[in-house]
């Protein structure tokens, strides 16, 4: 496998003055900014719908974000890019991790189909499908979303209060680790950071002024600072192309190993091994059946030919005085 | 409807039906015919007689009047003109409907066109499948009026409107066979309308099922008008990792013998559930508005689809997408020729037909050359149908398997450890051409030619390429010519009533590393298009 092949990243579309407004492919975007690895980012934005987006591919690999826990979880453990490699058993990074993975995802969830009107979200997925595709998949999604949050018209006022609670929690003890320091922990990048810059960049920048959850968020100017600062250094610094070499230090914090080592199956159902014997056995069987349906077929309609001939010549039209 | 009064002429009036496949042993000499013609015709006068006459002799005088008026009617015109038209029988078919399919009658200026007229009114009528029967019988017209005739066109609605049948057919644009059953419900709302549902299996893995109604006349349009919404579904998966899914709306604007327009609106989607496939379609995946807009001008003078010995066909088919005010539907133009040509040779019924295909497709709009065009609506050969039936395009070459001739890609690789390198898509292209040549002729036993089975020796080439995302700039004709790959074969053509099977050899003279094509022994099915 040639280390020099690209990375591409395909995401959705930028808006809001984000590199990719989605804010699941956002916290991608910013990990592989953090690695300072090149790479190329593309869009998909005919797809809203799929939760296989975002995904990188690497030269014939693909990892997609609906398998292995998604893209950072595959790059790190194909040790194509890993982050995190000192802080996996830290336990203070671990409920920082599920704290973002969980409430602070339900509430950009909930914020963004929900909490606002359909204009955010028509801008990042459905500005480039015509209206009537795009307004269906907005509807279908929003269903979804309830489901997911558990959300019925009985529980509606008391499962928002709980969004907004978790997540003004999650930005207390969020903004508490931060303090001053440049990253959440040990003054250097991982993937909680990514995950972390990619939320608060989407809730400043993507939600409307009138947001509850924006509102909560700027209550912690440490955060806004931080975001602002990352955002800077890392996502306006220049292309991707001109980012310099990886790191090469032991505790480096973008580590790319020299060979890959891609042996897991893709998600769904994985191709059952079937011997040779049964392969040919139910090819065997097939044109068994088949040969036994034409000729059946055959009989049926060559030689019944001629009484058909016959009674189509007399449904024709024609004049006879005798 | 009462018959108009007669002349003061005992010989009985009776009318002439024109339609009936029966003996008619009532038909008489017309009425109506000129003053100078009758009494010219000593056969149509009659004496009087006396009212005792006997059945014997009224058959003899109703046979001499006929002979005599066959014999008027091949040695020339016999004029005649209709005064009237009365239609009878249709308690629930809009009269309009049936008035406009006889029109013509009432140009008929002679007894020969009235006949001819009438026949082709009889088959228009039958054609709309409301009517159980359809009659049309000529009675005199008023006494006044000579040379006048009132046709009398009587109809046996449809006593069940509900029916159901299953078959097999091919379209131009399906890539193989399909079964269909469907259940008609006709003429609900009087106005000639068919409402049908349908369901298909083909097989390519497509399975469809489709709801539509068709009016044979609506506000003042010439042809009919039909509607059908369906929800499609085909299944790629095996040979490029996508499967397709469409919800949509076709109209058919207008058709005749040679000219058929049609509009299809659909909301399509692009969907890998495998995820395996490879980046060009990965990139593709997702959803469309196809709102197109689809001309087909067909030329067919070949004497049979099933086995032509004479004749020509020409199709050519224009689509264009993007016929709609919102410009992020899917936007191309794609054309597609076919020309066939068959010879008679004079010995064996053999025949040698020559056939060439080609088709282009291209996306239009801003930077159009530098975008890809829509994998679904790009050129694929290969498949288990006849070349030789399916007239349209350029669809299947003998001895190539589905969608086995063209560009590839490799898909997504899962194991590194796995040696094997990883499967290919088939990506089809925005250029195919292809060609045949096929000498049918009879075999010398008398029980294969009585059933229609003969035998065939054909060669056939084609050839697709890429020209969109900038591709064009390295795209030579010489090049072209010399990747084309070809096949050659011999073998045994059964024509059933429901499809044209053969069995053949073919041998693979020059394929591509990537190609799926094999020599040995292949079963085509076909239904003539």
């Amino acid at each position: 496998m040639e280390q020099s092949q690209e990375l591409t990243l395909v995401a959705r579309k930028p808006y809001f003055d984000l590199p990719t407004a989605c804010p699941i492919c956002l916290p991608v975007y910013i990990y592989l900014k953090l690695s300072r690895l090149p790479f190329t980012l593309e869009f998909n934005s005919i797809y809203p719908d799929s939760d296989q987006i975002p995904y990188v591919e690497y030269g014939a690999y693909v990892a997609y974000n609906n398998e292995n826990d998604g893209v950072i979880e595959r790059l790190k453990e194909k040790s194509v890019i890993d982050l995190d490699s000192d802080f996996q058993a830290v336990p203070e990074w671990i409920s920082a991790k599920a704290m973002i993975d969980s409430w602070l995802a339900d509430a950009i969830m909930y914020e963004l189909w929900l909490g606002s009107d359909a204009s955010v979200a028509d801008k990042i997925y459905y500005s480039d499908l015509p209206w009537p595709i795009g307004k269906i998949l907005y509807l279908k999604q929003v269903y979804n979303v309830k489901q997911r949050l558990g959300i019925t018209k009985d529980n509606a006022q008391w499962r928002e209060e709980q969004i907004y609670k978790k997540a003004k929690m999650a930005y207390e003890a969020l903004s508490t680790r931060l303090g001053d320091q440049n990253f959440l922990f040990e003054n250097r990048p991982s993937s909680l950071d990514a995950c972390f810059l990619g939320h608060a960049l989407f809730t400043l920048q993507a939600l409307p002024e009138t947001s509850m959850l924006r509102g909560k968020l700027l209550q912690h100017d440490n955060i806004v600072r931080y975001a602002e600062k990352l955002k800077m250094e890392f996502l306006e610094a220049g292309s991707s192309s001109s980012v310099p070499q990886p790191h090469s230090s032991p505790s480096s914090s973008a580590q790319r190993r020299g060979t890959w080592n891609w042996s897991s199956k893709p998600k769904g159902k994985p191709k059952r091994e079937k011997t040779e014997e049964e392969k040919k056995f139910k090819k065997r069987a097939k044109y068994f059946l088949a040969a036994q349906g034409i000729a059946v077929l055959l009989f049926l309609s060559v030689m019944g030919r001629g009484s058909a001939e016959v009674e189509l010549e007399d449904d024709d039209e024609g004049f006879s005085y005798d | 409807m009462s018959y108009p009064e007669s002349k003061p002429d005992p010989k009985p009036q009776q009318p002439v039906n024109a339609t009936d496949l029966d003996e008619e042993d009532d038909l008489d000499d017309l009425d109506d015919l000129d003053e100078e013609e009758i009494e010219d015709d000593d056969a149509f006068i009659e004496p009087e007689r006396p009212k005792s006459r006997t059945a014997e002799e009224r058959a003899r005088e109703e046979k001499v009047k006929m002979a005599s008026l066959v014999r008027r009617m091949q040695s020339g015109a016999v004029s005649l003109r209709v005064h009237d038209v009365i239609i009878k029988g249709n308690n629930k078919t809009k009269d309009y409907i049936i008035e406009a399919e006889v029109e013509a009658l009432k140009n008929a200026s002679t007894i020969q066109d009235l006949l001819r007229v009438s026949s082709a009114v009889n088959m228009r009528l039958q054609a709309l499948e409301v009517f159980d029967s359809v009659a049309i019988r000529l009675d005199s017209g008023p006494p006044e009026l000579p040379d006048t005739t009132n046709v009398i066109i009587e109809v046996v609605e449809t006593a069940n409107p509900l029916s159901g049948e299953i078959g097999a057919y091919t379209k131009a644009e399906a890539r193989s066979y399909t079964v269909e059953g469907s259940l008609k419900y006709k003429n609900l709302f009087g106005y000639g309308d068919i409402w049908d549902g349908s369901l298909k299996y083909g097989c390519d893995h497509s399975a469809e099922v489709s709801a539509g109604v068709s009016l044979p006349r609506f506000k003042g349009l010439v042809t009919p008008l039909t509607a059908r919404a369906y929800l499609l579904s085909q299944d790629w998966l095996k040979f490029s990792s996508y499967k397709e899914r469409s919800l949509g709306l076709s109209l058919g604007l207008f058709s005749s013998s040679h000219h058929d327009l049609t509009y299809n609106l659909a909301w399509r989607n692009l969907t890998d559930p495998s995820q395996l496939s490879s980046k060009t379609i990965r990139r593709q995946l997702g959803h469309n508005l196809l709102s197109s807009l689809k001309y087909t001008f067909k030329i067919d003078r070949r004497n049979s689809s099933l086995r032509p010995t004479r004749g020509y066909s020409f199709v050519s088919t224009t689509q264009i997408g993007g016929f709609s005010p919102d410009s992020r539907s899917l936007r191309f133009l794609r054309q597609e020729f076919d020309l066939r040509y068959a010879i008679p040779l004079g010995f064996y019924r053999a025949a040698l037909n020559l056939g060439v295909s080609a088709g282009v497709i291209l996306p239009w709009g801003d930077g159009f050359l530098s975008r890809p065009s829509s994998i679904p609506e790009r050129f694929f050969l290969g498949g288990n149908t006849s070349p030789l039936c399916t007239l349209g395009g350029p669809t299947t070459l003998w001895g190539f398997k589905t969608r086995g001739l063209g560009l590839t890609e490799p898909r997504r690789q899962i194991n590194d450890e796995n040696a094997d390198p990883p499967e290919r898509d088939y990506l089809g292209g925005d250029l195919a051409v292809s060609a045949l040549a096929d000498l049918s002729f009879d075999l010398p036993f008398s029980w294969l030619r009585e059933k229609g089975i003969h035998a065939h020796v054909f060669a056939n080439a084609g050839n697709v390429a890429k020209l969109t995302e900038n591709e064009y700039r390295n795209f030579s004709m010489r090049k072209f010519m010399e990747s084309i790959r070809g096949s050659v074969g011999v073998g045994l053509v059964i024509p059933t009533s429901l499809f044209r099977m053969e069995l053949n050899y073919c041998h693979i003279l020059k394929k591509n590393d990537y190609d799926r094509a094999k020599s040995g022994i292949w079963l085509t099915f076909s239904a003539p298009s």
